[in-house]
């Protein structure tokens, strides 16, 4: 690949770049991969996914968007179409090993406060998530971060929706309490992971 | 409705971490996308191979070339007789159509054939 076809890549729009993809140009479609794979990547571990499972989960997302890639018309966002197909991978993964059928009965986690939120100086919303259930954070990262309805949601996990709801409602207040500006959590700066 | 905490989250949640392996991770995507490529392309090859072989063979066997020759032969023979005895057209299809429906068959396997070989070219083009 020549550097002025990386150049006009790189110059390209999401949408530009998923019609050129739709057309069976893999180039392309590696240009939206890297734009967009730390945002996936990041979703995925804040559901609770291990590091490994969570590149694992994201490279075949890549891969189904890839391959269902004419679906997308440029409504939304690129990051935010692939998230939800990463999303909902990642719950049919939980599926398959059997680790959601206790959402709809997990009784409230217990709320970790913070150990000692300004001693890095920072508390990020990596952190503030590792507070939260299981079925909060799935719950929360679902609807904020992967941008699905309750309804979407429910339906995905197989849950009622009343029990989405509850679990949203208690996430967000553990995390309102973890990021509140009083509470030393402030800052948002990113994580380095890898 | 969305309260500011919610939109505050959004924006959180919007906010890409950062990976020092991400072209690392990018790289493997790729490589899966081209390697899953290669195996269709290769799928596909085969197939049009494997059809035209069978097009070839089935033409074969329908001794479609032999009736060919005899069908020249025939109308040969014909001309040589006289235009106003024989009727060469009836002689040709009565040479070829004891075994019309294989040779059909064959026929169409062979543009499947093409038409696969044909879509191969053009994509790689």
């Amino acid at each position: 690949m020549s550097g002025a076809q990386i150049q006009t890549y790189s110059a390209l729009h999401d949408v530009e770049l998923a019609a050129h993809a739709s057309a069976g140009d893999r180039r392309a479609f590696g240009e939206l991969v890297r734009r967009h794979s730390s945002g996936v990547r990041g979703l995925l571990r804040r559901m609770g996914a291990s590091p490994a499972a969570a590149d694992d989960v994201a490279q075949d997302a890549f891969l189904a968007a890839f391959e269902s890639v004419t679906d997308y018309r440029g409504e939304g966002t690129f990051a935010g179409w692939v998230k939800r197909i990463a999303a909902r991978l990642y719950l049919r993964r939980l599926q398959r090993e059997k680790r959601l059928a206790h959402l709809a009965q997990e009784a409230e986690a217990e709320f970790i406060p913070p150990t000692d939120p300004d001693a890095a100086g920072r508390i990020d919303l990596d952190e503030a998530m590792k507070g939260l259930g299981e079925a909060e954070r799935i719950c929360v990262s679902m609807c904020y971060g992967a941008g699905l309805s309750h309804a979407e949601a429910a339906d995905a996990l197989n849950l009622p929706l009343g029990t989405v709801k509850s679990h949203v409602k208690r996430g967000l207040e553990k995390l309102r309490a973890r990021l509140a500006p009083g509470s030393g959590a402030e800052t948002e700066g990113r994580r380095v992971n890898g | 409705m969305a309260d500011e905490f919610e939109r505050r989250l959004e924006r959180l949640f919007g906010e890409a971490p950062f990976f020092a392996d991400a072209e690392v991770f990018a790289l493997g995507v790729e490589t899966r996308l081209d390697r899953g490529w290669n195996i269709r392309s290769v799928l596909i090859g085969a197939a049009g191979l494997m059809g035209g072989v069978l097009g070839v063979s089935q033409l074969l066997m329908s001794n479609f070339f032999h009736r060919v020759g005899e069908a020249s032969e025939g109308s040969a023979r014909a001309l040589e007789v006289g235009v106003a005895k024989i009727t060469p057209q009836v002689e040709l299809m009565s040479m070829v159509s004891g075994d019309w429906g294989v040779i059909s068959l064959a026929g169409v396997t062979a543009i499947f054939a093409m038409a696969f070989v044909l879509s191969r070219v053009i994509e790689e083009i």
